[in-house]
């Protein structure tokens, strides 16, 4: 096992340090990490790093500590101690979900994969260099390892935590659910997700260039960013509203535009990629799933879906995007499950927006955003209220 | 005898025809493969180039055949690493003429008399059930093409060196057989014959099954021929490249080395993998193989995930095209939130 920040030590040991909730040593250290991340230099080097910054500045670690706070008589403390398993390639997101954590007053230990590469190792390497002139309770309460396959200290970890938040997707979970949690403690899961665009035929052709051309901007961070394989990667992309050539005019306008910006990027997808995103639009057109496949460059592939049903809910490969028309919001109701979590727009009224999320009633969609901040982090994160996760609560009835 | 005769003018000429006919004979009796085409646009292809492909990791993921259930004579499957299979559906007709197009293709190099033959592997992965997958079934399908078979490693897979000077003494003075996958011949068979001294002057080598781990002992393909000729005399050696999913055809190397030959029922294209067309001589690409024997599944064009270049057209030991093997495409992995799996269980 490697310390890769902390104090190195006994993992599990019982320790006397308390933090609060809010606590200003954490906060401080926390804003100081902020500010090295928004260093000109270092947003350069690791753009997602800039947006990790400005999620840690000062101004949203008291919002995120006064989400967390009551005025009733109802005392806020730390959960207690928490066991993190973040996904390997996903460089940043264990950041995330520790900071929120530690900002709670919670131990930490977190699990770093030893595939962590790039803007993760410059994460540690920053965190380590905030850590020389913090606090020493920093060091003692929060801690970041690597170790290779270890069941024993996998489940140590797990009996010794009050809160265990299991990054991954499904398998991910399925395996570190093997091992007990004491009977007070609990998992925080993020299993396998399927996110989703859509983007109003109407509104599309109410745009004017430019706001086209900036929809088509964010949408391309979304999906190519993390190969179109985050949890929040839009895939499908509905069309919705107008009728078939309406539809079709602004599916063709979009996919040209997506094409120039990837290319203007300089987004490049290899050979192995492009031969990936051929066997899966192959397969979903073998099955009878889409009806037509367009393949203008390897960056871009476009598949004609046979109905909604038929939208995939797994990864196909990066820049490929199914398409189906819809009339209506309320069309995709019935589609949406419990294994949606993002759900993009573009082009919509709010009020349409707004009557698509009741209508949902709970039977799946966690975020409802305008494209390009698919991949913002948030407090809210899977249906779940970070904050509220990592406290407990006493109450008070004098 | 051979199956190495067409120039490639003629040769293209002949398999446009035919692949076409297969193209539109595997529309008509495989609906996955028509739904292919129709979303993809195909209508009629001028040339073999336009011919539309199919990745061959296809077979991993879906049924593709053209025949009804009830003529289905043998499933082929390939053994991979991931544990995703490739089924290969054959009918009678079909498995005859993989077995009859196979032997021609030897016959070639071989002659048409069965040669006593080396088997450079070892009897125990005929037994182990587990372990008998593409190289079991490779070995098992090459020994029908010789005689007196010997063994050249033992149940350990340790080398068997008196299983093989019996062998050399009752067959050495004549032609005879060798085959196997290529590091094991490097292994197994090369630095025990020079150890001991054993004379394969009158061996003809057939053998396949990539260069890496060869590469990565620095042993490149005209190494392995230098001193295979100078340490134990063999001079006749011909690699071989071919897959399941296209069972019966195989690309031969020719007598002087170097390159791989298309039989007359078989051709290749070589592929710039971002624009897709067809690469000139000396471009390396992904190869894309095509053949007239799948009549059973429609496996006539296949687009795999080996890199290769062109060494040359009708310049050779023989007509067509000459290409090497130059090494496999990575597999693209998302970078995504689901995989803390792999190390995490």
């Amino acid at each position: 096992m490697r310390f890769r920040f902390g104090e190195p030590g006994e993992l599990t040991a019982p320790s006397d340090e308390r933090l609060a909730v809010g606590d200003p040593r954490v906060m401080d250290f926390l804003s100081r990490f902020a500010r090295r991340l928004l260093a000109p230099a270092m947003a350069r080097r690791h753009p997602e790093l800039g947006s990790l910054g400005y999620f840690l500045r000062p101004a949203e670690l008291a919002r995120a500590t006064s989400r967390m706070r009551r005025d009733d008589d109802t005392y806020v403390f730390p959960r207690g101690t928490v066991f993190h398993v973040p996904p390997a390639n996903v460089d940043t997101i264990f950041v995330y979900s520790w900071a929120l954590s530690a900002l709670a007053g919670n131990h930490n230990v977190v699990r770093i994969s030893s595939r962590s590469a790039g803007a993760a190792e410059t994460v540690l390497e920053t965190l380590n260099a905030t850590l020389a002139d913090a606090d020493p309770v920093i060091g003692r309460t929060q801690r970041m390892v690597t170790y290779g396959r270890d069941d024993r200290l996998t489940a140590a970890l797990s009996a010794w935590c009050d809160l265990r938040v299991i990054w991954g997707g499904d398998s991910a979970v399925e395996a570190i659910r093997r091992h007990p949690l004491r009977p007070s403690a609990r998992d925080l899961t993020f299993p396998d997700r399927t996110s989703w665009a859509a983007l109003s035929v109407p509104g599309w052709h109410a745009a004017d260039p430019a706001a086209r051309r900036a929809a088509v901007v964010g949408f391309s961070n979304d999906a190519y960013w993390f190969d179109q394989a985050a949890c929040s990667s839009p895939r499908t992309v509905f069309l919705v509203g107008g009728g078939p050539a309406e539809a079709g005019t602004a599916r063709k306008e979009f996919l040209t535009l997506l094409g120039d910006v990837v290319e203007q990027r300089g987004w490049v997808i290899d050979a192995a990629m492009a031969v990936e995103k051929r066997v899966n639009a192959y397969g979903l057109a073998a099955t009878g799933a889409a009806s037509a496949l367009a393949f203008p460059g390897n960056a871009v592939t476009a598949l004609s879906l046979t109905g909604i049903d038929a939208a995939p809910r797994r990864w196909i490969g990066a820049g490929a995007f199914p398409f189906a028309h819809v009339s209506t919001l309320a069309e995709l109701v019935p589609a949406m499950n419990r294994q949606d979590q993002t759900f993009s727009h573009f082009g919509f009224a709010p009020d349409d927006l707004r009557g698509f999320a009741a209508a949902l009633g709970g039977r799946g969609v966690d975020r409802i955003v305008p494209f390009g901040s698919a991949l913002t982090f948030s407090a809210i994160w899977d249906g779940y209220d970070l904050p509220r996760e990592f406290t407990r609560l006493t109450t008070l009835e004098t | 005898m051979s199956v190495f005769t067409l120039a490639q003018e003629a040769r293209e000429a002949l398999l446009h025809k035919e692949l076409a006919e297969l193209t539109e004979h595997h529309r008509a009796h495989c609906a996955e493969y028509d739904r292919i085409l129709t979303a993809s646009g195909f209508t009629s292809a001028a040339t073999v180039a336009d011919l539309p492909w199919l990745p061959v990791r296809l077979f991993k993921n879906l049924k593709l055949k053209s025949i009804p259930d009830d003529e289905v004579f043998k499933v082929l499957t390939s053994s991979g690493t991931t544990g995703e299979v490739s089924r290969i559906y054959l009918d009678k007709a079909a498995a005859a003429t993989q077995t009859r197009q196979l032997g021609a293709t030897l016959q070639t190099v071989l002659g048409r008399k069965r040669l006593p033959m080396i088997l450079v592997d070892s009897r125990g992965i005929l037994k182990d059930r587990r372990s008998f997958s593409a190289r079991g079934a490779g070995v098992l399908g090459m020994a029908t093409f010789g005689r007196d078979h010997a063994w050249a490693l033992d149940a350990d897979g340790e080398p068997d060196v008196p299983a093989l000077r019996s062998f050399l003494e009752k067959h050495g003075a004549e032609p005879f057989l060798v085959f196997g996958f290529t590091y094991l011949v490097w292994l197994h068979l090369y630095e025990v014959a020079r150890e001991h001294g054993l004379d394969l002057s009158n061996g003809i080598l057939i053998h396949s099954g990539g260069w890496k781990k060869l590469v990565d002992r620095a042993v490149s393909p005209g190494e392995f021929r230098r001193r295979l000729r100078e340490d134990t005399g063999l001079t006749r050696m011909h690699n071989f490249y071919g897959m399941v999913e296209q069972i019966g055809t195989i690309f031969l190397e020719g007598p002087s080395g170097g390159s791989l030959y298309c039989p007359d029922f078989a051709d290749v294209i070589i592929r710039d993998p971002h624009t897709w067309a067809e690469q000139p001589v000396g471009e390396p690409g992904l190869i894309e193989v095509v053949s007239t024997l799948p009549t059973s599944y429609p496996g006539h064009v296949l687009l795999t995930e080996d890199l290769g270049v062109l060494d040359g057209i009708d310049d050779g030991d023989w007509p067509g095209k000459r290409f090497s093997v130059l090494g496999r495409l990575p597999r693209a992995e998302a970078r995504g939130c689901s995989d803390t799996y792999r190390e995490a269980s």
